[in-house]
Order: structure tokens, then C-alpha cells, then sequence
């Protein structure tokens, strides 16, 4: 058989076998080792899957997901962003579509701090999405208002997916995360547009508070306004230290998480509970993240080791001569359409060894590119059938939201990230601008 | 006749491995006439270094190239392989020493103990620092963490180097999220070519070596089972190679010094770099206590700088 | 089928304690990484922290796998899946779960060598200047897998007894 051939097979059979609904690394691992013994197990082979534990060892940036894991436990279980809702809330409420508005400005500050979309997600459907239902706004407008605004996580920085692809493309961490900032505040803005636009149109969506559900007092308004200075404090206290080089980008990672465990102490909200809930979902969620990285990156051995890499550069450069934008479209779509069922780490360590060279040797640039796929990501979360923010969404939301509800609100929120994808791609310099700056490169 | 078919990594990544290693494989799967073909693999591709031993005793890999240092060699001469601190001082130091002093024999044999065949060494550049950090004198390096060889770490721990050890593809990344404040571990050569030169600023030309050795090893039942001509064949292809690579690193380092504008030289004066050669006797003679083979290696060393140092320039620095 | 039932109680319960003292791991990792901050700052930068932190990292999710399963924390593709009633589910997963424990086996199979071959030759060491043994770790990693193994199985168990019509739930924490 050709190793053309035994890719295809690879990558077929892993999707058939996701389909039947088991646990995605058990599919990635099992395809990855018994190809490896297959090819290779005449003399060694079954060695493979162990070795890439060894890798997931040696990749020391991963250290950072357990803490920007457990960073957005504390802050949703100890709702210490409690404080921020109610500050946009009553600063918002009066403009019609004002809450769905500050839901979205919630999201924005929430992934200051945190490098996931889970902490964004868990709050959004815990603290915005009842009140917003109570206040009858439309509950398919608020389902997609929280699942868009929350994948601004991986975007806004610290980001573990721009971590993740920081190694796979050996691109600066520092440089990559500026880079997000422009795009995931412009992806925020258009968010909030369509939101005004759709609510002048149908005010029903989204109606106004009436004054006196946000009539507290000027000073009381004003003390809420003080809520926003606690984002700022942990963001501030993580990158500023790392950007200046004070602290390395593992030790900046811990340092948020005492920052964000501290304030939750100090407000008081730490209880035994939250406490528990924290540490044990941190656990969970980093297991499953860990167990796909390894199987993963089985996986991604043995597929190079097939040149499937080669194989592809090939067929993309020579034997389609297609040009540098429309092979890059090509990639952009190719996620897009892989991340409706594959998780973003297993596409990423998957596919990245096979475009990021390509990408570099059509002349782009990888940080930038880099901003392009997690844009992709955020795109991936939300469409069906997998996607991490679909899942989430589907376990917390109230009953009277359904499933078909769920997947029909996301379709606006799409168009207009993929939008903003389209938007970073012809204006690089929208995720350019800022590393430059900082780093004058 | 089907061909025999062999998977290769390299210590390498892929831009160095260009260079240093690609050209031998090359060679062979175009002479070999369809007899033999080598796939060949960069740094930690199908196997992280740290298991990279295991496997070419297992088989998942046919054929290695690496330093005894780096792939944690299980044999006495693993702090050899490297960088053995001031141990050579120029590219061709490597080959002599292992043709004319006796080298090569304790090589191959230590490695037929473990079930590795080892088949050739070859001197490469010399291990310079390449740092965010100016150096200008022996105390600056106190507290650089830097990306070295494992001996060259230990060597240099003594004057206050903080060594650490990671992927060689993830060294670029981890000064720039501040792991690392740069490398002792290349010449300007490789500085340039995998990237370094873009993340660090100063190019120190002192160095704690002249010459890498660096090793090509086979699997011992793999390299058995080929036929005569095909040995044949691989041998010549490692010694074309290492004569090419022998021109690419010698120019490489001239030209870079003296018109790369990535990395501004400095140089510690040398009767202050005298200190840390004085360290690397000291470290010698530690080193010897540790067995028989590492006795009888030192003093094979020291024998080839007493005969180097009567000779004096071009074999010394003058 | 009571057999079935002791050794899911057995090794779930295990597993849970385990999963239950390692989660706790997260603040060891905090601990070292801000350890390596200090000193850095304050004194001399230390050898040993990014590496013992990897330890740890490893260590923590080896061993915490089992549990995470119990709590269901692995995700799957859900398109067909989810609509499917609980026995569907059960009769599937009865048989997936067959791929996973293959996955492991194999996994096991490459550790456990790689475990044999640390005590060999002296011992082997990490590259490191720390240069710390090898084998402590690699021991924690295979009796991770090995748990891992032990909870697939547990698994596959659940499912039968689940089509023979015990009730199960399919998460617990
Ligand atoms: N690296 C990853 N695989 N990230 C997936 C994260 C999924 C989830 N939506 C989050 O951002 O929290
Ligand atoms: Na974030
Ligand atoms: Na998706």
C-alpha cells in the first residue's frame, strides 16, 4: 500500500470512528499506535504512543493550561464576576439591547483573564443568561450573544490555543498574543454592532431596562464602575512581568492563578465549595485536554512519518498551482469545515506540521497566521455537531432552550466572525500592528 | 529485488539538518540504485531525543545522528560526544582524533556492548554563546540560563550559568518567552541558519570548544544485514558529507563574523578567558577519575593538545 | 455479573481516591513555578523547577486520567451520539471502549519498556545539569496508564451492566 494511501486510511478511519461517539483521544490514540505497529512493528513501532508522552513532558508551555484552566474555575465558581455583570447591567440596561451589550463587555474582561473560553461560558449561562431571559430578551439572540462573546477566550490574551500554536509554528508566545488584542476588541466591536443593528430593527430582541431597575444613584454607580479594576489588576499583573521579561511565560501563567485565587480570598467568595469545584474541574478538563495532546501527537509522528506532509505541499503547490492566497483561502476553509467535528487541539497538532511550513513558504507571516487559525477556533466552538461551547451551552442552559434554538443562534454570530476573519486577512496589520509596536520587530 | 528501506533522524531540525545531514541521505538514496532508501527524520520528529537511544536498539529507528551527549548515550562516552570542553579547537581535530589517536576504535567498540553500530565521527562548529545579554567578561555569564549540552552545562554551572534543558526546535521560542537568555551550544553558522539570530543580539567569539564530534550510528542488526557494496556505499556518502559540511561550517563562520548583521561580536580578552580554560584541566582530571575508558580518552586528549601545542599556529590560535 | 459489579466498585473507588489526592497537584505545580519566580528574582535562578514542574504536570494528568473519565470529562463527537437513549449509548460504547483499551495496551506496552530500559546501564538520568533519574517518573506514567487500563475496563463493565439493565449513572464526581 502507499503511504498515500495509508494517510487517507489513517485519517478516514479516525473519522468514522469519532462519529460513533467515543472519547475522541481513545479514537486519535487507537488509530495512531496501530498504524505505527502496522507500519513498523516488524522491528519496534509499539513504542510510539509512549514516546509522544514524552514529548508532552519535554513541551514545557503546556504547564500553562492546568493554570489558565484553573484561573477560570476560580473566577465562574466563586462569581466574582457577579460584581462586573451588575456594572454593566445598570451602566448599560437603559439602551435598547444594553444587556446583551454588556454581556459582551462582560465576555471581554472575563478573557483578560483566562486563556480558555470555559470560564467566559460557565459565567454567561450562570449569571447573564437568567437575568437576560427574566428580562425577556430573545433567548436565540442570548444563547449566541454568550457562546460568541465567550471564544473571545482564546483570542483576547492570555490565550492556551495561541500557547499551543506558539510551539507547533516556533513563534513568539509575547508577539502572538499582542497580536490577538486588535482583532478579538474589533470582533467584540462586531459583536455589539450587529447587536444595535438587530435590536434598532426588532427592539423586541433586546427591550430597555426600565429606569427603575438601574436607578441606584449616581455614587453606587459609580462604586460599581470599581468592579472593572479587578480584571485589570490580574491581567496586569500576569503580562506585565512577562512582556518586560521579568518572568518567564510558565511562572507568568502561575502568577495569574495565585492572582486570581487571592482575589477570590479576598472577597470573600472561597468557600470549601468553590474550592472543591475548582480544583476537581481543573483536573477534568485538563486531563482531557492532555489526553488529546497525546494521542495527538501519536498521531501527528506517524503521519509524518508517512511524508504526508510532503505529500500535500505537493499536490497544493505543484500539481494544483494554485497561488499563495488561494491555497491560503483553501487552509482557512479546510479548518473551518475539520473544525466542525475534530477538537481544536487534535486539529492543530494534526494538521499545523503539514500548513504552518507551507505558510511560511508562501511568504506569510506565521504570527499572523496564527491569529487567522484561532479565529478559526472560535468558529469551531460553536458549529455543530462538535464544538466545546456547544457542549457547554447544551449542559447549562434552561430547559425552556433548545437544542434547535442552540444551533440556530449561532449562525449570525458566525457570519459575522467569519467576517472578521476576512477582515484580519486583507488588514494584516490589524493583528500586526500591536507586536510591532511593543517589540518595534 | 525490494528495497531496504531504513528511517533516519537526525539531532537536527530541519534547516540545520539541510546541511549537516540531508546531503548524505540524499546521496545514498540516489546512488543505491533502488537497493536502499533512507527516509529520514529532523529533531524529535518520530522519537523525542531523550528516547531516541531506545529506539535505535528497538529498531523503530534504523539509523541515527547525534552527539553521545545530547541522545543520553548509555555508554561511558556520553560526555565526550559533544562539546568536551577546549577538548579540540578546530573542525579537522575531530577526525584526526579519531583516525590517528585512537578514537574511533573505543567508539566502535563501546557501542557494539550496547547493540549499536557505530560507523563515523565528524568534527562540526565550535560552541560559542549567542545571548540576549552582553558578554564582555567571565562574570557576565553568572546567572544566564542558557540552552547548552548537558557537559558543557555542568562545566559551565561553576561560573554561575544556569543550564537548561528543552527541545532543541523549542530553544528559538523559549528565549523569546523568556526560558532561556540564550545558547551556548553553536557556532555563528547554526545561529544564523535555525533562527537564533533573530531572537538574541550578541555573539560572544570565545568558545568552550573547537569542534563538535558528532556521531552517525545504525542498528546493529540492521547495519549487519546490509551487503558489502551497500556498507560500502554508506561510508563514502558520511565521508562526502563530512567534507562537504566541513567547507559549509569553516566558511560559515568566517563570512558570519565578519559580515552578518544579526549579532554584534564581543570578546572576553583572552588572558581573562585563560580562567575558564584553566576550569576545563580541572574538569579534565575530574572527569578522568570517573572510569577507565573516560581515563584513557582524557589522556588521549592530552596527548593530542601537547603535540598541537609544539606544533603551534595554525593549531593553536597563535 | 456480581463479579462485574465488584471489580467496577473496586477499581472506580481506587481510582476515585487517587484522582481525588492528585487534583490537588494543580497547587504543587503553582508552588514550584512560584518558587522559580522568586528565586529567580530574589536569588539565583533554580536547576530544577521547569523540570520538576514537568514531573509534576505529567504526574498530575497520568494519574488524574481515571478519574476524569468517571466524572466524564472526555469529550466526544456528539452528532450522532447524543441523540441515542442511554441503552444505545451503552451498547455503543460497549464496543468503542474496545479501541480505547487497545490504545492502552499498546501505550502500556511502550512504557513499560521504556520504564525497563531507566534501570538499565546504571540508571538512566534526564540530560539535564539536575540530572535527576528518570525512573521515578517513568514508574508514575506507566502506573498511570496501567489505571488508565483498569478504568477502560471498568468501563466496558458498567456498559454490559447497563444493557443487562442495571441502572449506572454515566458521571459521578
Ligand atoms: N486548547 C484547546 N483544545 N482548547 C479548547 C478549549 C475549548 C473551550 N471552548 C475553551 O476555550 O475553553
Ligand atoms: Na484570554
Ligand atoms: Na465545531
Amino acid at each position: 500500500m502507499s503511504y498515500d494511501m495509508i494517510a487517507i486510511l489513517m485519517f478516514s478511519t479516525m473519522m468514522v470512528m469519532l462519529l460513533t461517539g467515543q472519547r475522541v483521544f481513545g479514537a486519535i490514540g487507537f488509530v495512531a499506535v496501530v498504524a505505527a505497529l502496522f507500519l513498523w512493528g516488524d522491528r519496534g513501532g509499539y513504542d510510539l504512543g509512549f514516546s509522544a508522552a514524552i514529548k508532552v513532558m519535554k513541551w514545557y508551555p503546556l504547564l500553562t493550561l492546568p493554570m489558565f484552566i484553573f484561573m477560570g474555575y476560580i473566577l465562574s465558581e466563586s462569581k466574582i464576576a457577579d460584581d462586573l455583570y451588575r456594572m454593566f447591567h445598570v451602566w448599560m440596561g437603559g439602551v435598547s439591547g444594553g444587556l446583551a451589550i454588556g454581556t459582551i463587555g462582560l465576555m471581554v474582561l472575563i478573557s483578560a483573564m483566562n486563556g480558555l473560553s470555559v470560564a467566559g461560558m460557565a459565567i454567561g449561562a450562570t449569571i447573564a443568561l437568567p437575568e437576560l431571559l427574566k428580562r425577556n430578551y430573545d433567548k436565540r439572540m442570548v444563547t449566541g450573544v454568550i457562546q460568541a462573546g465567550s471564544s473571545l477566550g482564546i483570542l483576547v490574551p492570555p490565550s492556551v490555543v495561541l500557547v499551543l500554536y506558539a510551539m507547533i509554528a516556533r513563534q513568539p508566545v509575547g508577539q502572538l498574543w499582542l497580536a490577538g488584542v486588535l482583532p478579538g476588541l474589533m470582533m467584540a466591536g462586531m459583536f455589539i454592532l450587529y447587536i444595535v443593528i438587530r435590536c434598532r430593527i426588532t427592539p423586541s430582541l433586546g427591550p430597555a431596562l426600565p429606569p427603575e431597575e438601574r436607578d441606584v444613584g449616581l455614587a453606587e454607580k459609580l462604586r460599581l464602575l470599581r468592579a472593572g479594576l479587578l480584571p485589570l489588576v490580574i491581567f496586569f499583573s500576569m503580562m506585565v512581568p512577562f512582556v518586560n521579561g521579568w518572568t518567564s511565560l510558565v511562572e507568568s501563567s502561575a502568577i495569574g492563578a495565585i492572582a486570581a485565587f487571592l482575589a477570590a480570598v479576598l472577597k470573600r467568595r472561597m468557600t470549601w465549595q468553590v474550592f472543591e469545584t475548582s480544583v476537581r474541574n481543573t483536573l477534568g478538563i485538563s486531563c482531557m485536554f492532555m489526553w488529546i495532546i497525546l494521542a495527538a501527537l501519536a498521531f501527528g509522528a506517524v503521519f509524518d512519518g508517512l511524508g504526508a506532509v510532503k505529500a500535500i505541499d505537493n499536490l497544493f503547490t505543484e500539481r494544483m498551482g494554485l497561488s499563495p492566497w488561494a491555497i491560503l483561502i483553501l487552509m482557512q476553509l479546510s479548518f473551518i469545515l475539520m473544525g466542525t467535528f475534530l477538537d481544536d487541539t487534535a486539529m492543530l497538532v494534526i494538521v499545523a506540521p503539514l500548513y504552518v511550513p507551507l505558510v511560511g513558504e508562501l511568504g506569510f507571516d506565521l504570527v499572523w497566521y496564527g491569529v487567522l487559525y484561532t479565529i478559526t477556533c472560535q468558529i469551531a466552538y460553536m458549529t455543530p455537531p462538535f464544538g466545546y461551547n456547544l457542549f457547554l451551552m447544551r449542559a447549562m442552559a434552561p430547559p425552556e432552550i433548545g437544542i434547535g434554538d442552540i444551533y440556530r443562534s449561532i449562525i449570525p454570530f458566525v457570519l459575522v466572525m467569519a467576517l472578521a476573519l476576512a477582515t484580519v486577512m486583507v488588514f494584516p496589520q490589524v493583528a500586526l500592528w500591536l507586536p510591532e509596536q511593543v517589540y518595534g520587530k | 529485488q525490494t528495497a531496504i528501506k531504513w528511517r533516519f533522524q537526525t539531532y537536527a531540525g530541519a534547516a540545520l539538518g539541510e546541511q549537516v545531514t540531508k546531503p548524505i541521505i540524499d546521496y545514498i538514496n540516489s546512488a543505491a540504485n533502488g537497493e536502499l532508501e533512507i527516509e529520514l527524520f529532523y529533531a524529535d520528529q518520530i522519537v523525542p531525543t531523550g528516547e531516541l537511544f531506545q529506539a535505535l536498539q528497538r529498531g523503530t529507528i534504523d539509523g541515527v545522528h547525534s552527539d553521545d551527549d545530547s541522545m543520553a548515550s548509555p555508554t561511558p562516552l556520553r560526555q565526550f560526544g559533544g562539546y568536551f570542553p577546549f577538548a579540540t579547537k578546530h573542525i579537522l581535530d575531530v577526525p584526526v582524533l579519531f583516525n590517528q589517536y585512537g578514537l574511533a576504535d573505543i567508539w566502535r567498540e563501546e557501542y557494539a556492548k550496547v547493540g549499536v553500530a557505530w560507523l563515523s565521527a565528524a568534527g562540526q562548529d565550535p560552541c560559542n554563546f549567542n545571548t540576549k545579554k552582553e558578554i564582555t567578561s567571565v562574570a557576565d555569564l553568572d546567572g544566564l540560563k542558557l540552552y547548552t549540552f548537558p557537559t558543557a552545562g555542568r562545566f559551565l554551572a561553576q561560573f554561575g550559568v544556569v543550564p537548561v534543558n528543552i527541545p532543541y526546535e523549542d530553544a528559538e521560542v523559549a528565549v523569546q518567552t523568556g526560558e532561556l537568555d540564550g545558547m551556548a551550544w553553536s557556532g555563528i553558522t547554526e545561529d544564523y541558519t535555525v533562527g537564533w539570530a533573530d531572537v538574541t543580539d550578541y555573539f560572544l567569539t570565545n568558545n568552550i570548544s573547537g569542534a563538535w564530534i558528532g556521531s552517525f550510528f545504525a542498528n546493529q542488526e540492521r547495519w549487519a544485514e546490509l551487503p558489502d557494496h551497500l556498507k560500502q556505499l554508506v561510508m563514502a556518502a558520511i565521508e562526502a558529507g563530512h567534507t562537504y559540511r566541513n567547507q559549509w561550517y569553516w566558511g560559515g563562520e568566517a563570512r558570519l563574523r565578519a559580515k552578518g548583521e544579526k549579532l554584534a561580536l564581543r570578546t572576553v580578552p583572552a588572558a581573562e578567558w585563560a580562567e575558564v580554560e584553566n576550569a576545563a584541566k580541572e574538569f579534565w582530571n575530574e572527569v578522568a577519575e570517573e572510569g577507565e575508558i573516560h581515563q584513557k580518552i582524557v589522556s588521549i586528549f592530552r596527548e593530542y593538545n601537547d603535540v598541537i601545542n609544539q606544533a603551534g599556529p595554525p593549531y593553536t590560535f597563535g | 455479573m456480581n463479579l462485574l459489579r465488584g471489580y467496577v466498585r473496586v477499581i472506580d473507588r481506587i481510582n476515585r481516591w487517587i484522582g481525588r489526592v492528585v487534583m490537588f497537584g494543580i497547587f504543587v505545580m503553582m508552588g514550584i513555578l512560584l518558587w522559580s519566580t522568586v528565586s529567580k528574582v530574589f536569588f539565583v535562578p533554580s536547576l530544577w523547577t521547569l523540570e520538576m514542574a514537568q514531573f509534576a504536570m505529567v504526574a498530575y494528568f497520568m494519574l488524574g486520567g481515571p478519574y476524569s473519565i468517571q466524572m466524564g470529562s472526555n469529550v466526544r463527537m456528539d452528532l450522532l451520539y447524543g441523540e441515542w437513549s442511554d441503552r444505545r449509548k451503552a451498547q455503543v460504547d460497549a464496543f468503542t471502549v474496545l479501541f480505547l483499551i487497545v490504545y492502552l495496551v499498546i501505550l502500556l506496552w511502550g512504557g513499560w519498556d521504556s520504564l525497563m530500559y531507566s534501570f538499565q546501564y546504571g540508571g538512566e538520568r534526564s540530560s539535564s545539569v539536575w540530572r535527576p533519574y528518570l525512573w521515578p517518573i517513568k514508574s508514575i506514567m506507566v502506573l498511570g496508564i496501567f489505571l488508565m487500563l483498569l478504568q477502560a475496563i471498568s468501563e466496558l463493565c458498567k456498559d454490559i451492566l447497563r444493557i443487562r439493565g442495571d441502572k449506572i449513572p454515566r458521571e459521578v464526581v
